[in-house]
């Protein structure tokens, strides 16, 4: 706890002494130290959505323009705190308006929409003024010293960062980063990626739109031109991107240098202002992506904590689930990849999915783990349907899986991938317990001994290993392995096959699609044999295999 | 009478709009690049058109035979020396997008500023072939006629090329899967560039074509960016039918916003019909649903 401590109390002794800048400095430090503090601000906000989710937002100055003008029409008539808590609300109400419409979409959506909102939003308060208010621009009288702006942005800063260091903590931060590497991962292991998404896009823009508002007084007049300047939003992704937005001190490393930057080339070359900043952004695109802090930021940032030595801890008995699908659909275009398939499964059964490729068997996994949408037909698992409910709220309910091509998490090491299957599930484990839990699982898959490697290290079959960790991780009722045991040599095709068999212990459903036979042989109490989306044979697997229409399907009319 | 007009001067709008998309799905939907610096480069040939013909008389459709190549050879250069870095740097198709939608954005300000030095911030607009015509009974300015069925020409010149042509159907596999198109022998790099320099060249075309008979000025670029980013995702990336049916759409509702409610809130409508899209087909109208 004492380095903890020291740090904390460095922070508030930091906080006392830019705190008193403002009776030390001339009017002129004091104005470019508030520009320090209120880009530092709006950077940092800035990077707290965009660099982890690595949607580039371009609505900075939208939020900005939207606290500012919030100040010019109330700041007279309300108390000053009213002021600030009116803007913060609606700042946030248009970030949830644009997060629910374009954050469940591809991060493309989002880009495309921010880039023209502060436009349009420029455009609509124009109209607005124009004939309804009937004179475009507004003076704002607001009683506010250049001191007191100094001291409430200095909040605003200490409060983002603040912030931004919780969430760095908490399991949100985890979700994000998840997020980050793999979009379809992180729904697979029970996280809400859009609320993730929107819960940090409406923080983003809360601290943006009290920047504006707290910057308002510092203009006299201002109309929507002013308000809602584009370059404003240019200056912030650069100095965010220029200090590296995937750290918390990255943009405040930024805003600085840029800050007295930017003030030279305006001062110096008004008329060239917006080619030289273009220009500085190349610079910064093509030199530096990953800033500053990647610079000086040491590769290695997983030390090895804790090397216990984990044991594999028995899997709980949690009893498997119940799936049922019946007269299932799902087309693409003209495809129909899944016709009218119906079979059950019963608790702790293991059923074997096969079929030649391109029978629609990975289809139906992803059917029943919510990445995909079925046509039409029910599906059921423990009576619950569940068609539709979307892949988090799949994963939620005790539905894991694995991916036929091994999705493991790029930038975390094996241990951390398995917390990540921990603590976004029903009865979320996090902290100390969750990390012993990962490292009884890897024990038992038997990744023991490589628990704090990064996951990029690990060989292929290492990473099958870790995946099927992770989804053990959620405590499913319901597993399903996509090819899991495709691409072994002999060797490890044994100890795969005897790592199944052991969660036969767990009494876990397990759905499989699989093509090496001798492991569906030796696994499954039953195989559900798919030709061309549709069921043609189901029963015990040497009974289903000798079946007429099973071995046409496999092997052409003349070996039937 | 109205409803005509409208449906008019709509079209017109919207074959520019159509036009621009279509410049736009070629650069996104070959080249990968998401180009945010596009409506600039269409508002630098409407000003270079404005020049030619203001400075030395040449009139907008001898422009076009200038200006289209002159941004081919500058848009193959930006790609050659600004753009392929960035594609030899990309691990994936995901990071090529956020870096491309960033370097864009930077040469977004570099055009503009340069725009803004030479020709100021006040609106531009020549008046060329500004005769009235009758159509069906409604008068329309002959230079708007001559634009769309310039545009016409264009467009039906680039599609038929593209779906008959071999070099055509070479982009159109780039498009589609680049490592595919690579191993059938197709030379990617340069299938891009040229993707992306044609790109350019229509959004060209379609500046000087509005030149004709809009307004502008050089800080207008990023308004013509967003409506033909939304036509594109309209009509469903890479389809180019798509983006010319979503091209008049939008050029239609947009008159019709612009004439019967206030030309302020054209934005607002093109935003409008842009989320209702999102949240009915977020695949564009005639977008395939993505397996």
């Amino acid at each position: 706890m004492r380095p903890r401590l020291l740090s904390m109390l460095g922070a508030v002794a930091l906080l006392v002494a830019l705190a008193s800048y403002p009776r030390l400095a001339s009017s002129y430090h004091l104005a470019l130290g508030i520009s320090v503090l209120y880009f530092t601000v709006l950077a940092t906000a800035w990077a707290l959505f965009s660099g982890p989710t690595r949607h580039i937002s371009l609505a900075t100055v939208a939020f900005f323009g939207i606290g500012a003008y919030t100040v010019a029409v109330l700041g007279e008539m309300l108390p000053w705190p009213v002021v600030l808590a009116t803007a913060g609300v609606i700042g946030v109400a248009v970030a949830l308006l644009v997060g629910l419409s374009t954050l469940r979409l591809s991060g493309i959506y989002f880009v495309i929409f921010t880039f023209g909102l502060s436009e349009l939003i420029r455009q609509l308060v124009t109209w607005y003024e124009t004939n309804i208010h009937r004179s475009v621009g507004r003076y704002i009288f607001v009683d506010v010293t250049q001191e007191q702006i100094y001291w409430q942005l200095l909040a605003l800063a200490a409060l983002v960062v603040l912030i931004g260091w919780l969430i760095g903590r908490s399991r949100l931060g985890l979700a994000l980063r998840v997020i980050g590497d793999d979009d379809t991962v992180a729904r697979h292991a029970g996280i809400d990626v859009t609320r993730a998404k929107l819960v940090l896009f409406a923080i983003s823009a809360l601290f943006m739109t009290l920047t504006g508002a707290v910057m308002a007084p510092r203009w006299t007049y201002i109309d929507p031109a002013i308000a809602f300047n584009p370059v404003l939003s240019f200056e912030v992704v650069i100095m965010a991107l220029f200090g590296g937005a995937g750290a918390l001190f990255g943009p405040l490393l930024g805003a600085i240098p840029l800050v007295l930057l930017f003030e030279v080339l305006s001062a110096n070359f008004p008329n060239y202002f917006s080619i030289l900043l273009g220009v500085v952004f190349l610079l910064i695109v093509y030199a530096l992506p990953q800033g500053v802090i990647g610079l000086v930021r040491r590769p290695d940032r997983h030390p090895v904590k804790h090397a216990i030595a984990a044991s594999p801890a028995p899997l709980a008995v949690i009893g498997g689930a119940r799936v049922e699908a019946a007269s299932l659909r799902k087309a693409f275009g003209g495809l129909v990849a899944v016709d009218d398939l119906s079979f059950v499964a019963a608790p702790g059964e293991i059923v074997g999915l096969v079929g030649p490729n391109g029978s629609g068997k990975t289809t139906v996994l992803n059917l029943i783990s919510g990445m995909l949408v079925p046509d039409a037909g029910a599906l059921r698992v423990d009576g619950r349907d569940i068609a539709g409910l979307g892949a988090h709220r799949i994963a939620r309910l005790g539905v894991a899986r694995t991916f036929q091509l091994v999705r493991v998490l790029p930038s975390m090491t094996v241990v951390e991938n398995v917390v990540v299957g921990l603590a976004f599930r029903r009865r979320p484990l996090w902290g100390e317990k969750a990390h012993a839990a990962a490292r009884g699982l890897l024990a038992q898959v038997g990744l023991a001994d490589k628990t704090d490697l990064p996951a990029t290290q690990l060989t292929y079959i290492d990473q099958k290993r870790l995946e099927l960790a992770r989804a053990l991780a959620l405590e499913p009722a319901l597993l399903l392995l996509d090819e899991w045991l495709a691409g072994l040599n002999s060797i490890e095709l044994a100890q795969g096959i005897a790592l199944i068999r052991s969660l036969r212990g767990a009494g876990i459903t397990i759905i499989l699609v699989e093509h090496v036979m001798d492991a569906i042989r030796s696994l499954c109490d039953r195989c559900v044999v798919m030709n061309a989306g549709r069921k043609i044979a189901d029963g015990p697997p040497v009974a289903v295999l000798a079946e007429r229409e099973v071995v046409r399907a496999y092997l052409g009319e003349a070996n039937a | 009478m109205l409803a005509l007009d409208i449906f008019l001067s709509g079209l017109v709008l919207g074959g520019m709009y159509a036009l621009a998309a279509l410049g736009l799905t070629l650069q996104y939907g070959v080249a990968r690049i998401m180009n945010l610096s596009y409506g600039e480069f269409l508002v630098a040939a409407a000003l270079g058109s404005y020049s030619l013909y203001a400075g030395i008389g040449v009139s907008p459709m001898v422009g076009l035979v200038v200006v289209m190549p002159v941004a081919f050879a500058l848009n193959w250069l930006i790609y050659r020396i600004l753009l392929m870095p960035l594609v030899r740097r990309a691990k994936n198709r995901d990071v090529l997008e956020v870096d491309s939608i960033l370097a864009t954005f930077g040469l977004l300000f570099v055009v503009q500023g340069i725009a803004l030095v030479i020709f100021g911030g006040q609106y531009y607009s020549f008046s060329y072939l500004s005769i009235p015509v009758s159509v069906l009974g409604s008068t329309v300015a002959l230079n708007r006629l001559i634009a769309l069925l310039f545009a016409a020409v264009i467009g039906s010149a680039i599609y038929l090329s593209l779906t008959r042509t071999r070099g055509g159907t070479a982009l159109r596999a780039v498009a589609v899967d680049p490592v595919a198109a690579g191993l059938v022998a197709i030379d990617v790099k340069r299938a891009c560039a040229f993707a992306f320099a044609l790109g350019g060249a229509l959004v060209a075309a379609a500046g000087v074509l509005i030149s004709m008979f809009l307004t502008f000025n050089a800080s207008m670029g990023v308004v013509f960016t967003m409506k033909a980013l939304i036509v594109v995702i309209m009509g469903g990336v890479g389809n180019m039918l798509g983006a010319l049916v979503a091209g008049l759409l939008l050029g239609v509702g947009e008159t019709a916003v612009a004439r019967l409610l206030d030309p302020g809130l054209t934005l607002a409508a093109t935003y409008c019909l842009f989320l209702a899209v999102l949240l009915v087909r977020p695949t564009g109208l005639f977008g395939r649903q993505a397996r």
